[in-house]
C-alpha cells in the first residue's frame, strides 16, 4: 500500500499496546483472583500498587466488577479494551476487517461478561479472541511496516508489565530480544540506548529495586511515536 | 433458501464480528447501531434486470450531461426545457464549478437511485443521489456472509455474484485518476457511513484517509506520510458534503476540508468523486425534469417513470395539489434521510390549511407526489413473516461506460404503517439479488 501517515502508525502502535495491556493483564488478574478467592481477599491492592492504577475499591467484589467491567473507570480492562478497539476501528483498511473482527469479538465477549460469577471462567473467551488477533494479525496485515509497528506496541508494553509485576529476568529478556527485533525493523523513531539501559537494570537485581521508577520512564522512552 | 432464513440470526452475529454499523446522532450523542439484516432477499429476474439496467444507464447519462451542460453552455436553460428558478435557486447549484470540466467529463461517477416496485410489478424512481450516495458496503458484505451460512441457496438459485463491487468502483476511480493513489476521505470515525468508509476502503486497496492526512501543494493534493514522505493523490472519493470539502472556497469554518483542494480541482491534477456542485441535478425539484432532461440530451423516451409528480411552482399543479392535499405526500426538497416527507392524510384540518399556505407561498420548496402502492415485502420478525414497506437503492457507476451493479442496497421499514425505510428511522436491509436468469 506504500506510505503510512504518522497517524496510522499512531494507531498501530497505540492498538498493540492496549490489546496487549489487555492480555496480559488479564492472566496477572487471573492469578490475583485465586488468590482473593479464599487467601487473601485484600491483594487487589497490590495488583493496584504494581500497576500504578489509584485503588478506589471497596473490597474484592467492588474491584472484579468495576476493574473488569466498568467503562467509567479509567483504569479497566473494558475502558483499555475499549481504547485497543478505538485505535484498531480507524484502521479497518490497514489491518483488514479480519483482524479488526477479534476485536470487535473480545469487546463484546467483555461485554457479556458483566456480572458473572465466575469471571475467569467468561473472560477466557478475551484472552482466545486477543490470541486469534495476534495470529491473524501475522496472516492478515500485509504492509511488513505496519505489522513491525503493531509488534513494536505489543513488545514495549509486555516488557513494561513484566517489569512491574517483577517477572524473572529470562522471561524479561525474551521479551527484550522481541521487541529489539522489532524496533530496528521499523521508521520509527527508536532510541536503543534507552532500552539498552532498560534492560542493564533489569539485568542487576540491586539496580531493579533502586532505578524502579528510571527504568520504566526509560522504556516509556524508547519508542517515539 | 429456507436454510439461509433460517440462519438469519448467525449472519445477524457475523455481521456484528464485522462491525457493520452506522451512525446516528441523538439528542448530540454520537450511537452506534447495528443495521437489521433480514434474510429474505429481494429478488429480480433476469429479464426485469435488463429493462432496469437499461433505464438506470439512460437516466444516469443524461444526469451527467446535465450537469455537464448547466457548469458549461446552460443550453437546456435557454432551450426553456427547464426554468431556471429550478437550477440556480437550488441549494445544490454550487457557482464555484462553473466552467469547471471534471476529468473525462464524468461529474456522477457513483450513483444512487432509488426506487420502488408498484403492486403492478412496474418499478418507479423515487429519487437520484448524486453527491455521496451511500450503503452499497451492506449488501455487499451481507452477501459474502450469506454465502458463508447457507451455500446450498447460492448454488441452487442462480444468482449473480455481487461481489464485484470493489472492483466496479475500483476501475470507476482509476479511469479519472489524473496520476497518483486513490484515496477515499472520511470526516471521521464519527461520520454515520463510516463502517462503509473503511470498508470501501479496505476493499478497493485505496488509502483511507481524513483532511489531516491530505494537503495541497503546488495546485496537486497529496497524501502526507509518515516523516518527509509524500504521495500524490490522483483521484479522492470523498466521502464528505461540497460545503465541508474547502475551507477556502465553500465554508470557511469547515474542520473536516482539505484547504485550497478546488485549485487542484480545477487545474485538472486530481479528480473529485462525485463531483462538486452535483447536488443541483438530484434536488428534489429538479427530479421532476429529468424525463425531459433524457428527451433533450439523448432523444429516447424515458425506459423508467418517475412517480407521479407535482411542482406547486406551476399554477396547474398547484391547484391540483391544494385540490388533492389530503392523497398525496409532500416532499421538503431541501431535506434529505426521510426527513421533510409528509403524508396529507396524515394531517388534520388545522395542519392542512398550514400547509397549503406554505405550498402557496413558498411553492418552490416543496414537491408532491402521488402515494404509490408498494409492493409490501416480507421480512421475518420473530417468528412469523410479514409485510413491510421497502425500497431499492440501485448503484450506478460511470467510468469508461455507466455500469449498474447487479444488486443493491433494499431497506425496509419495520414499522407496519411507516412508508419511511432510512436506516437512520429504524429501518433494515436486505440483499438484492439478481438472477442469471
Amino acid at each position: 500500500m506504500g506510505t503510512i501517515s504518522l497517524e496510522k502508525m499512531n494507531h498501530l502502535f497505540w492498538l498493540g499496546r492496549y490489546a496487549e495491556r489487555v492480555y496480559t493483564t488479564l492472566r496477572m488478574f487471573d492469578w490475583y483472583y485465586d488468590v482473593m478467592i479464599d487467601k487473601n481477599p485484600m491483594e487487589y491492592q497490590e495488583y493496584c500498587r504494581r500497576l500504578a492504577i489509584p485503588d478506589i475499591y471497596t473490597d474484592v467484589e467492588n474491584f472484579t466488577q468495576s476493574y473488569l467491567f466498568d467503562g467509567n473507570n479509567a483504569d479497566s480492562m473494558y475502558a483499555n479494551l475499549m481504547r485497543a478497539f478505538d485505535n484498531a476501528v480507524v484502521i479497518r483498511e490497514e489491518v483488514s476487517s479480519e483482524v479488526l473482527s477479534y476485536i470487535q469479538m473480545s469487546l463484546d465477549a467483555l461485554k457479556l461478561s458483566a456480572g458473572c460469577a465466575a469471571p475467569v471462567l467468561e473472560l477466557q473467551k478475551v484472552t482466545d479472541y486477543l490470541l486469534a488477533f495476534w495470529g491473524c494479525a501475522d496472516d492478515y496485515v500485509e504492509n511488513e511496516e505496519s505489522r513491525n509497528v503493531l509488534k513494536c506496541g505489543k513488545y514495549l508494553e509486555r516488557l513494561d508489565l513484566y517489569f512491574r509485576f517483577d517477572y524473572p529476568t529470562a522471561m524479561l529478556e525474551k521479551e527484550y530480544s522481541k521487541l529489539k527485533n522489532r524496533m530496528c525493523r521499523v521508521k520509527l523513531v527508536c532510541y536503543d540506548e534507552k532500552l539498552e539501559e532498560f534492560i542493564q537494570i533489569v539485568r542487576n537485581p540491586e539496580a531493579r529495586k533502586k532505578k524502579y521508577t528510571e527504568a520504566l520512564e526509560l522504556l516509556g522512552e524508547a519508542v517515539e511515536v | 433458501m429456507n436454510e439461509l432464513i433460517e440462519r438469519a440470526e448467525t449472519i445477524n452475529q457475523l455481521l456484528a464480528r464485522y462491525g457493520v454499523k452506522f451512525g446516528i446522532y441523538k439528542n448530540n450523542t454520537f450511537h452506534e447501531q447495528l443495521f437489521p439484516f433480514d434474510a429474505i432477499p429481494r429478488v429480480i429476474t433476469k429479464a426485469e434486470f435488463e429493462v432496469m439496467e437499461k433505464g438506470l444507464v439512460q437516466r444516469v447519462d443524461a444526469l451527467n450531461q446535465f450537469l455537464k451542460d448547466i457548469y458549461g453552455k446552460k443550453q437546456i436553460v435557454k432551450d426553456g426545457v427547464i426554468p431556471e428558478e429550478f437550477v440556480f435557486s437550488s441549494s445544490g447549484y454550487l457557482p464555484e464549478c462553473e466552467g469547471i470540466l471534471p476529468p473525462k467529463g464524468i461529474y456522477s461517477h457513483i450513483s444512487g437511485i432509488d426506487l420502488v416496485q408498484a403492486k403492478d410489478k412496474s418499478w418507479y424512481i423515487l429519487e437520484d443521489n448524486l453527491r455521496i450516495p451511500s450503503g452499497a458496503s451492506y449488501p455487499l458484505i451481507a452477501r459474502e456472509l450469506c454465502r458463508r451460512a447457507s451455500p446450498a441457496t447460492f448454488r441452487n438459485n442462480g444468482v449473480i455474484d455481487n461481489r464485484n463491487y470493489a472492483a466496479l468502483l475500483k476501475e470507476t476511480m482509476e479511469h479519472v485518476n489524473c496520476g497518483g493513489i486513490c484515496v477515499i476521505m472520511t470526516p471521521g470515525r464519527y461520520n454515520a457511513a463510516y463502517f462503509e468508509h473503511s470498508y470501501l476502503a479496505e476493499r478497493t486497496n485505496s488509502v483511507l484517509a481524513t483532511c489531516s492526512d491530505l494537503f495541497v501543494e503546488n495546485n496537486c493534493l497529496y497524501y502526507k506520510g509518515y516523516g518527509q514522505k509524500k504521495q500524490k493523490v490522483g483521484a479522492l472519493y470523498r466521502r464528505i458534503s461540497d460545503e465541508y470539502l474547502d475551507p477556502c472556497t465553500f465554508l470557511p469554518e469547515s474542520l473536516i476540508g482539505i484547504p485550497n483542494l478546488m485549485s487542484a480541482y480545477r487545474a485538472g491534477n486530481v479528480s473529485v468523486i462525485n463531483a462538486p456542485g452535483n447536488g443541483v441535478a438530484d434536488d428534489k425539484g429538479i427530479y421532476y425534469f429529468v424525463p425531459k432532461m433524457i428527451e433533450y440530451y439523448l432523444k429516447e423516451e424515458p425506459i423508467l417513470k418517475n412517480a407521479p409528480t407535482y411542482l406547486p411552482f406551476y399554477e396547474k399543479d398547484r391547484s391540483y395539489v391544494l385540490e388533492n392535499l389530503e392523497k398525496l405526500v409532500i416532499k421538503d426538497v431541501s431535506e434529505a434521510g426521510g426527513y421533510g416527507v409528509v403524508f396529507g392524510r396524515d394531517l388534520d384540518k388545522e395542519q392542512l390549511e398550514r400547509m397549503r399556505g406554505l405550498l402557496i407561498t413558498q411553492s418552490r420548496r416543496f414537491i408532491a407526489q402521488e402515494v404509490i402502492d408498494f409492493l409490501d415485502l416480507e421480512i421475518v420478525e420473530g417468528y412469523e413473516r410479514v409485510e413491510r414497506k421497502a425500497d431499492l437503492r440501485a448503484f450506478v457507476l460511470t467510468g469508461e461506460k455507466t455500469r449498474v451493479w447487479a444488486s443493491g442496497l433494499t431497506r425496509f421499514s419495520r414499522n407496519p404503517d411507516s412508508f419511511v425505510v432510512n436506516s437512520s428511522q429504524g429501518g433494515g436491509f436486505k440483499d438484492t439479488w439478481v438472477l442469471s436468469h
